[in-house]
């Protein structure tokens, strides 16, 4: 059709492969470093589970007041007060606050292994579930049913210490999470002269919390019902949900209050904070590189106009509409970007899936390629239109000499 | 479609100090009111510079620099848009340009289709059969760029016809043809100007166009 329409046989000539190809090569290259940087950023901070796993999601720190010698000696605990905690909660980057309720009753926790028989004294804590970063089945406790299990949330950590430290030297099976997970623990709790044996269940495996977590119905229950009415419920730890852990002012305020950040979040934050950055930089170059190629874009076809400037007025005086003429360039800038889109999409769908399989082997997981794939899109439509909005412009001029 | 054009003290921009000129105050169309029917023929003698070409391009929607009025059937067309002025070359409105402007890279044929693919005015083998009546069927697949300019004209005047027409306007239609080819255009013109009821507006500055025109008008 293009070689025996002699209008596209007129409107053709001119067209300079050169100028083309440099652009294609150009916007291939800044659109496909835009679209990996994009998805890299997407899976890094994950946003569907920014909420729960993400390694860079440093959005939730647990402190503590930093222990002292003088706490230790004069036996005087470091917790905070409610002063502590009404200030904490009124900084514009605490999001949420809370609290951890630690066991004040006695634990004993046995484990059967074919016949060898291990138990340690143990201890609770718990925490609203928003907190949570797994949210795992059978979550909650209903303390009337005392044939009902407890479920346990413990750190991811704890088993990363006995797979790779303590069987590791012992010459004991390493254990996977299925296998914890499917083993019954006995526990016995005790305290103001009575005693339970409830059985419990190692349900999930949190990376954010550095704990051995009960829900919060248990734990209720447990210390109304074992604990020491005597002893002053006391906060030692917090946890708390930020929108901008990189913030300079959270370590400085930390730093004066003598307050602990576990597991380094901070240096987590600022971790994230940093890589959001270099792939926002790197975005930013994609997009340098593509505004680049649009105006090579752009030039050459004013200039392929320019050139063919005489052929599109006599069209045009045969009576040719300025869309029909325009229509050719318009499906030349179509096809020529719809090409270069999907060649882009290739690359980072290609790119996204090398790394997925590294994060994978992380325990991290990653996002859809949905939404990069729609900004690029987007972007293209956008380049596009204004590509043509450009060659009509340039058309209509030539409609009087 | 147009029955009438009416022109009121048109002047094309560059004319805009000589209108107290001997030439402009002579003139039967520059700042007068005249009006061109449908189906009548003019024709218009011109000196060289006095502006034809010009009126042609007003008339055909091609150029602006006009000051006073050009109304078809009493719209002024300044208010016309690029897609109505299209709709009129294709329907209403024919035009033969001094230049030609035929495109040199197609052959005599694709350049006489590629108007009449906007119309479907005529087969191919029409077209072929009136190129045979004026002498360049021998050459209707040769690249215009390599016809002589009695040849380029006599196609052009081909692609003019490819079309329904009210007015058809012709700029020097035979300056570059002898009288035998004059005789022959003429006819050709004017069987086409009367099967389709049409008005013929022909400029010269010599070698004048041989059909009987109702009024001449000297620019």
């Amino acid at each position: 059709m293009i070689l025996h329409n002699p209008v596209s046989r007129l409107l053709g000539k001119n067209i300079s492969v050169g100028q083309l190809a440099g652009y294609s090569i150009a916007n291939f290259v800044g659109l496909a470093i835009l679209l990996t940087a994009l998805q890299f950023y997407r899976d890094t901070t994950a946003a569907d589970n920014a909420a729960d796993d993400s390694f860079v999601s440093a959005d939730y720190m647990i402190l503590s007041k930093h222990v002292s010698d003088l706490n230790t000696f004069q036996g005087k605990s470091s917790g905070f007060s409610d002063g502590d905690i009404a200030e904490l909660r009124a900084k514009p980057w605490v999001e949420d606050l809370g609290v951890f309720t630690p066991s004040r009753f006695h634990v004993n926790g046995a484990v059967d292994f074919g016949g060898r028989g291990m138990s340690t004294h143990l201890f609770f804590e718990s925490i609203p579930d928003e907190f949570f970063d797994v949210k795992p089945e059978g979550w909650g406790y209903n303390p009337s049913d005392s044939t009902a299990v407890v479920p346990i949330v413990i750190s991811r950590d704890y088993l990363a210490l006995y797979n790779f430290g303590f069987a590791a030297s012992r010459g004991l099976p390493q254990l996977s999470e299925q296998i914890v997970g499917s083993v019954p623990l006995r526990l016995s709790l005790s305290g103001n002269g009575k005693r339970v044996v409830r059985t419990g269940k190692i349900v999930g495996f949190s990376s954010r919390l550095n704990t051995i977590a009960v829900p919060e119905t248990f734990m209720n229950w447990a210390n109304a019902e074992f604990g020491d009415s005597t002893e002053a419920a006391e906060v030692s730890r917090l946890i708390i949900r930020t929108d901008d852990p990189g913030n300079p002012e959270i370590a400085r305020y930390f730093d004066e209050n003598g307050i602990e950040v576990s597991g380094e979040k901070l240096n987590q934050g600022r971790a994230a904070y940093f890589l959001s950055i270099v792939s926002a930089v790197v975005i930013a170059i994609g997009l340098v590189i593509c505004a680049l190629a649009f105006f090579i874009l752009m030039l050459s076809i004013s200039l392929l106009l320019q050139k063919n400037k005489d052929k599109i007025h006599d069209l045009l005086m045969l009576g040719y509409t300025p869309r029909q003429v325009a229509g050719y360039y318009y499906r030349l800038v179509a096809v020529l970007n719809g090409a270069l889109l999907v060649l882009a999409l290739v690359v980072f769908v290609v790119a996204s899936h090398l790394w997925k399989g590294l994060f994978g082997s992380l325990g991290l997981s990653t996002t859809g390629c949905g939404v990069t794939m729609l900004a690029g899109f987007g972007l293209m439509a956008l380049v596009t239109a204004v590509n043509m909005m450009a060659i009509r412009r340039n058309v209509k001029r030539n409609f009087y000499k | 479609m147009i029955e009438k054009i009416t022109i009121n003290n048109l002047l094309p921009e560059v004319f805009g100090d000589e209108r107290d000129t001997e030439c402009i105050r002579r003139s039967d169309v520059w700042l007068r009111h005249l009006s061109f029917e449908k189906p009548l023929s003019y024709m218009v003698f011109a000196e060289s510079g006095t502006g034809k070409s010009s009126l042609c391009a007003f008339l055909y929607g091609s150029r602006r620099d006009y000051e006073g009025t050009i109304l078809f059937d009493g719209n002024d067309v300044r208010g016309y848009n690029a897609e109505k002025w299209s709709q009129l070359r294709r329907a209403a409105l024919a035009y033969l340009p001094q230049q030609l402007s035929l495109f040199p890279e197609l052959t005599a044929i694709d350049n006489v289709l590629l108007k009449n693919r906007l119309t479907d005015y005529y087969s191919e083998a029409d077209i072929r059969r009136m190129f045979e009546q004026l002498s360049v069927d021998h050459r209707a697949d040769t690249v215009a760029g390599r016809l002589s300019i009695g040849q380029q004209q006599r196609v052009a005047i081909v692609r003019a016809l490819a079309q329904p027409f009210d007015f058809l306007l012709l700029d020097e239609p035979v300056s570059h043809l002898d009288a035998r080819n004059n005789d022959i255009v003429a006819q050709m013109i004017t069987s086409h100007a009367e099967s389709r009821h049409a008005s013929v507006i022909a400029t010269s500055v010599g070698n004048h166009l041989s059909i009987d025109s109702n009024k001449i008008l000297r620019l």
